[in-house]
Formats: C-alpha cells, structure tokens, sequence
C-alpha cells in the first residue's frame, strides 16, 4: 500500500491484550484466524509460540502476552491469531500473533489522534504510534513494524500505564489552565 | 514494457551465452587448432552475433565482429591456421564484446580507445592475409580427388556447379524474410538458373495467402566454397529444408544441353533428373557413389554431402524457457506435492479399494512429475566453469606460472539457484590456489616437481549430493603456521590442543583471513570464511585437506536441490519432525534403560561404538521417554552418529519452506514441511545439529 492510501485510510483493528485495549492499523492486518495447534520449533525463545501453516506457507507464531511482559493465561475460545504483515529489515515478512481477542474495526480522524508522550530514557520511544480516545479510555495504537521485528521482551504494561498517567495528568494540566 | 527492449534484454541474454560458448571452442582450439567442429561454431557464433547485433541496434559489436568473421572464415576455408597470436587477439576481442553487449553503441573514451586497438589489430592480420604477407594457407588434399576425368579446357576449372533445392518453410514470411532476397544473393555468387515450382499452390478458396507455398531449385556456377552458399541461408536453414550439393567441379553452364536442359525444366516444372545431369558433367564415377546413397535415402534422391547440414538437429534439440517460468513450475509441482500428501492421509481413513486405486495412481504420476520438474530445473555445471578456464589462463600468465587446469564431469547438474551462487566460491577458491597453491616452475624444479602445476577441478555426484573437488599438487599449508597465526590473532587460546584438521579449519574461521596473513603465510586465506558462509548459505559444506608441500584438496559438498527432499516422519513428544532420508543410514530400536544405563552418551550397536544425542533432552521436550527409543544412525563427516527420537513414522515427500527472519538463528532446522493434516512439521539438518550439540562440550568453542 502506498503512503497516499495509507493517509486515506484511517481505519484501526481494535484487540484486547491482558485487560487493556490495543490498536493497529490495519494496513498491518492481513486476516485473523482461530486458535489452532502450533508446532512448537525447539530451543527459541518463549514467545516465539511456533509455526503454522498459512495457505501453503510457514508462518512464525508470537504470544503478544509473553511478548509484552503480560502474565500468560489459558487459551480461550475468544483468543486468536493475528497475522500481520510488518517490515524486518527492508523487507516484508508475515507474522502471527496471538491475542486474547479481537474487537472492532475503528474509523478514527487522523488529526484526533494523540502523539505518544516521552517516557523518560527507560523506554525505547517506536512501539506506540499514538493513543486514541475512544468513549473516555485510552487505546494505544502500536506500531507492529517495530514491535514484532525486535527480539526482546517489551512491559508493555508498564508502558502502557505510565502513558495513560502521563495524559490524564497532561488533561488535568489543561483544564487547571 | 517496451517491446524493442524486451527483444534487446532477449538479445543480450542469447549473445552472452553465445559469447561463453566461442570462449569455450576457442579455449578448446588453443589446445588442439585443428578441430573442424569448433572452427565452424566460432564462425557461426560470430556470424550469429553480427547479424543480430546489427538488428537491434549494436552496430559496434556488428563491425567489430564482422572482421572477425573474416578472419575465421579464412581459417575455416583452410586458407590461414591458427596461431597463439590469433587467439589471444579473439580472446581479447571476445572481452571487448562483453564490454561493447553493456553499453551498446555510446562508448566512453576508455572503450573507444580499445575498441579502435582491437579492431586495428583485426584488421592487420586481415591485411596480412591478404597481402601474402605470411603464408597461412595449407593444401586441401581433398581437392584433386574432384577433378573430373573427362575435362577439357572448355570447362571452367575454378567454378564448380551447385545443386541447390530450397523449401522454405510455409511460414516463412511470418519472419520478416523474403525467400526471393535470398535468391537475389545466390544470384551475386555467380552464374546461376531458377527453377521455381509452383505446383503445392492450392486453388483460390483454400489459398491462404500468409503461407509460401512455392520452392524452388537452383544450379549455381561459382569459384566459392560450398560453405558461402550455405550462408546464404544461415537465418532460415532452422526451418526450411535446404539441400546443396556440388554436382560437378566445373561449371555446367557451359555445356549447350546443360542449359537446353535447364530451360526445360523451367518450363515443364518438372525436378531434376540426376541420371540427365550425369551425362553432362561427364563424370561418371563421383555419382556411382552417390547413386547408392540415393537407394539407401528414399525419397532424397540427392547424394549429400556429409559436412553441410550437421546444424538443422543440433538447434532444435532444446529450447530456452525463462527461469521464472521454471520457477513456476516448481512451486506448482510443490504444492501438488503437499496435496498429494493430503489425499494419501484422505484415503488411509476411507478404506475405499476404488479411491486407493486412484491416490496410487496420482502418488506414482507426482512422483514422476516432481522429478521431472525437478530434473528441468537442474543446469550443467558446466555452464559456469568456461570462465575458470579463461581465469586460469590468464592469471597463470599473469604469476608467470605454469598451469595444467583439467576440468572433469562438467555434465553434473545441479539446482541453477546453487549452480549461480556457486560461481564466486569457487572463482575465490581457484584464485588461492594459483596465486599460493601453485609454486613457479623454479620452486617446483627445486623441490623435484614437473615444472607444470595441475589444477583438477572435478565435479560428480555422491548420494544425493554433488561433490566438487579442487585439488592443486603445489605448496600445500603448513599446519603449524596455521596455528601460530590463530594463536596469535586469539581465535584459539594458547593451551588448546588441536589435530591437523582442526588446524585446517581455522582457516574458514572469521577473521582469520586478512591481508596480512597472506604475505606470511605461503598458504591460503583469503576470504576463506566468504567461501564457507556462502557455500553454507546453499545448505553445502566446504572441507579442506592439505599435505604440506605435496598440494591441497578442497572438497564442496552440496544437496541436489533446495526444496523438495525424501524425507523420513518421526515423532519426539508431540511433534513431528522430518529427517532427510539421503543422512539416514541404519535404525535401530532399543529401550529405554539401555539408554539410561549408557556412559558418555555412547551405546554399542552390532559391535560397534556409537556416540548419541537425545533430541528429546537436546530440544528441551517435556515429559518422559516411551520405553523403546529408536535410534537413527546418521553419517557426520566420516563417523557415524546415532539421534535418539521417540518414534519412526515412515517415509514422506518434504517440500521444504523456510521458517522465515524470526527463527533465523535456530539453523540445525532448515526449515518446514506441510504435512497432509495441514500441519506443519520441521525439517532436521542433522550435520548442524550434531555439529552444534557436540561443539557445546568442547573448551574450543566454549573459549570463543
């Protein structure tokens, strides 16, 4: 997709990821899947769940809670795969990963959406795109390209904590004014 | 797309094969100058080329390789002889018209400047020739043979008469050619008479007029060779039948009835009548012979002359295909593959006689197909190893060393993706032999060797792997500097005791290989870690063995293929993998409390000692053995090496797919299979597995 077409569409996948809410563009999504069994590759980290078979191709599995630091719960029947197209390196590569459910599709304004606060030196600044504001809570739209290419495990909670803090308090900051 | 320059990219790519093509023939000239058969495919090729050339707008490469047309004409009459000057001027030349195929007609001054050396230096020897300056010409002894005996001084002894009957093909003028253009040349070569035939012109209504439908036959008096008027008809001789054969060694046309005879024909349209023909050329015994290949032959009534029309089989015996459309093919057989494997589990669960009857069926046609698909995406080795040659030649003269290259099974095929990123390893490799291997002929006087050095490069097939070897019988490497400089530069502590082939493969350690190594140790090591990771990067192996002043072997060990293997289905735990049939050599079931009793991880099998790994603890699988393990014994290097897995499933065709970025560091798996339920299990590469396991006991490598 061009990067005309990409300011055009202003659409947004809405998941649930250990009791917060997430969003990616979807530009990012190619098609969301159920559970289904993931075929362990020995020796890898953690979240790196598996591979499946994406018609005909291998497709590498990520745990989004294990990725982001969330306590891992079971299954259930709401969890499911999504499989996301993201940039590695120049180059684009497909990825699933496993999220506790998906919710809505989003048409959100562009201009609306808030920039991601600094957060201090102790988080690396790329994994939010921005928040939404979606019926007074807060949404953070990740950017894939950079949140599944890394090797590490991001607190996304903590994260996503201290930038929900950093707005309310920039908010009240506003209205004292 | 531009259709003039996609017939440009079509002509460049068909001139660069070409061009590798003349290096080869002149390489194989320089050896042994008398070789008919590839005087007449260098001057083809150049004919070819000019001709081409010209059409899609390379007029310098049609010039320049019109002169050296000539020149190999000359040599092809028999009338100059090749010489070392000749050749190493084509060879040249032959660089030049690389140069000239990538930038077409705007030369830069540099290319000017040699393009203008080259033709000059064509051009002499052409005027040389000419001149008489130097005599080149030899005798063709076959010449007197032809004399007639009954001639006289009215007939014209230079000139001999031509029969020549031409059917183009129907489609000819689909083309662009115009049959009457090449009859108009025949014209230029002398006296000559038309008989066109008329009769396969259909009535008006079903007369289509795309088509040619005429043919005609030509008798042709000229001073020229038969090879001239073959010319003549080199764009079109692929499609059309054409037969031209010398029917008396003087002119014909001489002879009153003769030509009576001639006008007859035109107006009967009758063919020719050999026996008629015979009277006038007054020469009985040239046309006794013929006359019984004339019986033997049918319908072609013409004697024929063995030379001229070797080329029509050889053209049409292959055909190109565009890689991608093999590609294609090859992704296509893949999933045929995998659905194959779908409909053999489909029919294991219906026990439906009619239904197996029909997956046995599909089963053995998949089978036949993937080979076949297979065996069409393979490429002779060959096709890369013409330009070692040239290399050899040149940087041995360069060194002023003397060198021996024998190239051996060049017929191995192998995948063309391995074929192409095989080219560059092997160059670094034969670059390090000539420039370290091999000593100068002093050195090698010195130290009793005939003063000419050998490279052999062999290629042959082993299992399903291809091997390479490059051997050189020169300096060899001396372990013991290997290991002073590895010392040195810390790749290995100080303390660690080596043997020789650990030694020896230091040399593929990164950062072994600098310039500085090379200046001071008189072996390799340039870029030898390049060649190993390349050669890695195709699932092969480089392996490298060398006695110190006797020469150095290395060997390159790699699959057939990239993507479909035999594979054999087994199970640790809950998950499949597959393990590549050509590693499998023996299996063995033993329980479970053998294994558990067994010290060092080695169990004696049959009487012999074999070291094991357990993958179920290597991979970190939960849960407790089964109480009958089985062991798959696998050949690693030169031993034999058990893997213990829980349970053999059986055979299964593996389309290998790889598992992409995100699991680039797990490399003792080479990637992933589909198995028939849809899931996915994962292919094994046991040499990486063993290599990786058993390296984590070794200090060497727990040093790094």
């Amino acid at each position: 997709m061009s990067d005309s077409q990409k300011q055009v569409l202003n659409s947004y996948l809405t998941f649930k990821l250990g009791g917060e809410m997430f969003a990616s563009h979807v530009e990012n999504v190619i098609k969301i899947l159920e559970m289904q069994h993931i075929t362990e590759v020995p020796r890898t980290p953690p979240f790196m769940k598996g591979v499946i078979n994406l018609r005909g191709n291998v497709l590498p599995v990520i745990d989004a809670r294990i990725k982001f630091g969330i306590p891992q719960t079971e299954y259930t029947q709401k969890t499911c795969i999504l499989v996301l197209n993201i940039r590695i390196e120049e180059e684009q590569v497909d990825v699933g990963a496993i999220v506790d459910a998906v919710h809505d599709v989003l048409e959100y304004d562009q201009d609306k959406i808030l920039p991601p606060p600094g957060l201090g030196s102790k988080f690396k600044s790329g994994f939010i795109d921005g928040v939404m504001k979606v019926n007074d809570k807060f949404i953070m739209i990740l950017n894939m390209n950079s949140v599944f290419s890394t090797e590490e495990i991001i607190d996304l909670q903590e994260q996503t904590e201290k930038t929900v803090e950093k707005l309310k308090k920039e908010k009240i900051n506003k209205k004292a004014n | 797309m531009d259709i003039m320059e996609e017939f440009k990219q079509k002509f460049v790519e068909e001139a660069e094969e070409f061009i590798t093509d003349l290096e080869a023939s002149l390489l194989i000239l320089e050896k042994n100058p008398h070789e008919k058969e590839q005087i007449e495919k260098v001057f083809r090729i150049m004919h070819t080329l000019k001709g081409n050339g010209g059409m899609f707008g390379y007029n310098k490469i049609s010039e320049f390789t019109h002169n050296l047309e000539s020149i190999y004409d000359f040599v092809r009459n028999g009338e100059m002889e090749i010489n070392k000057e000749l050749l190493d001027v084509t060879l040249l030349s032959v660089d030049h018209l690389k140069v000239l195929l990538q930038t077409g007609d705007d030369l830069d001054a540099n290319t000017q400047k040699t393009h203008n050396l080259f033709s000059s230096k064509i051009e002499k020897i052409i005027n040389e020739k000419l001149m008489g300056g130097k005599d080149y010409s030899i005798k063709n002894a076959n010449n007197d043979s032809f004399l007639p005996f009954g001639s006289s001084a009215e007939k014209n002894l230079d000139e001999a008469t031509y029969y020549i009957k031409f059917v183009p093909n129907p489609d000819i003028f689909k083309d662009g050619t115009n049959p009457l253009f090449l009859l108009d040349e025949i014209h230029t070569l002398g006296t000559c008479s038309v008989v066109a035939h008329l009769e396969n012109i259909p009535v008006a209504g079903s007369f289509d007029c795309a088509k040619c439908y005429t043919w005609w036959e030509v008798f042709l008096a000229t001073p020229l060779k038969i090879g001239t008027i073959n010319d003549v008809f080199i764009f079109v001789e692929d499609d059309s039948k054409i037969e031209i054969t010398e029917i008396a060694s003087f002119s014909l046309f001489t002879n009153d009835d003769f030509r009576k005879y001639i006008i007859e024909l035109q107006k009967a349209e009758k063919q020719f009548d050999i026996d008629i023909i015979k009277k006038f050329a007054g020469n009985t015994e040239t046309f006794i012979e013929t006359k019984e290949t004339t019986v033997e032959k049918g319908d072609l009534f013409l004697p024929q002359p063995s030379k001229i029309k070797v080329k029509a089989d050889s053209s049409i015996s292959s055909i190109r295909v565009s890689s991608s459309k093999v590609d294609l093919l090859m992704n296509l057989v893949s999933e045929m593959v995998t659905l194959q494997a779908r409909l053999n589990l489909f029919n294991e669960k219906h026990h439906d006689p009619e239904l197996q009857a029909i997956t046995e069926s599909v089963q053995k046609l998949s089978r036949q197909l993937r080979d076949n698909a297979f065996s069409i995406s393979l490429i002779p080795i060959g096709s890369i190893l013409t330009r070692f040659q040239r290399l050899v030649r040149d940087l041995s003269g360069e060194l002023g060393k003397k060198v021996n290259f024998i190239i051996e099974g060049e017929e191995t095929e192998l995948d063309k993706t391995i074929v192409e990123s095989l080219s560059d390893p092997l160059m670094h490799i034969l670059r390090n032999s000539l420039d370290h291997g091999i000593e100068t002929p002093e050195n090698r006087i010195k130290s009793g060797k005939p003063e000419e050095g050998n490279i052999f490069l062999k290629a042959c097939y082993s299992g399903s792997n291809v091997h390479i070897k490059v051997r050189d019988d020169g300096a060899g490497i001396d372990p013991e500097k290997i290991l002073k400089k590895a010392r040195q530069k810390g790749i290995v502590s100080e303390q660690a005791v080596l043997d020789k082939n650990q030694i020896l493969d230091l040399v593929f350690a990164p950062g072994f290989s600098t310039a500085e190594v090379v200046s001071d140790i008189s072996g390799r090591g340039v870029g030898m870690d390049v060649v190993s990771r390349k050669i890695t990067e195709i699932r092969g192996e480089v392996v490298l063995d060398s006695d110190k002043g006797k020469g150095t072997t290395i060997t390159i060990i790699l699959p057939l293929t990239l993507s479909i293997i035999d594979g054999m289905q087994v199970n640790i735990g809950e998950t499949t993998y597959i393990i590549p049939l050509y590693a499998v050599h023996k299996i063995y079931s033993v329980s479970h409390q053998i294994i558990q009793k067994a010290f060092d991880n080695v169990i004696a099998l049959e009487g012999e000692q074999l070291p094991f790994f357990s993958l179920r603890e290597h991979f970190q699988v939960p849960g407790n053995s089964p109480e009958r393990e089985e062991v798959i014994v696998v050949k690693y290097e030169n031993r034999k090496v058990g893997l213990l897995i829980d349970r053999v499933i059986g055979e299964y065709q593996t389309v290998l797919k790889p598992l992409g970025k995100h699991y680039k560091s797990q490399e003792f798996i080479s990637g992933g299979t589909i198995l028939g339920d849809g899931t996915i299990a994962l292919v094994l590469d046991t040499n990486k597995i063993i290599s990786k396991f058993s390296k984590r006991t070794l200090t060497m490598e727990e040093s790094k």
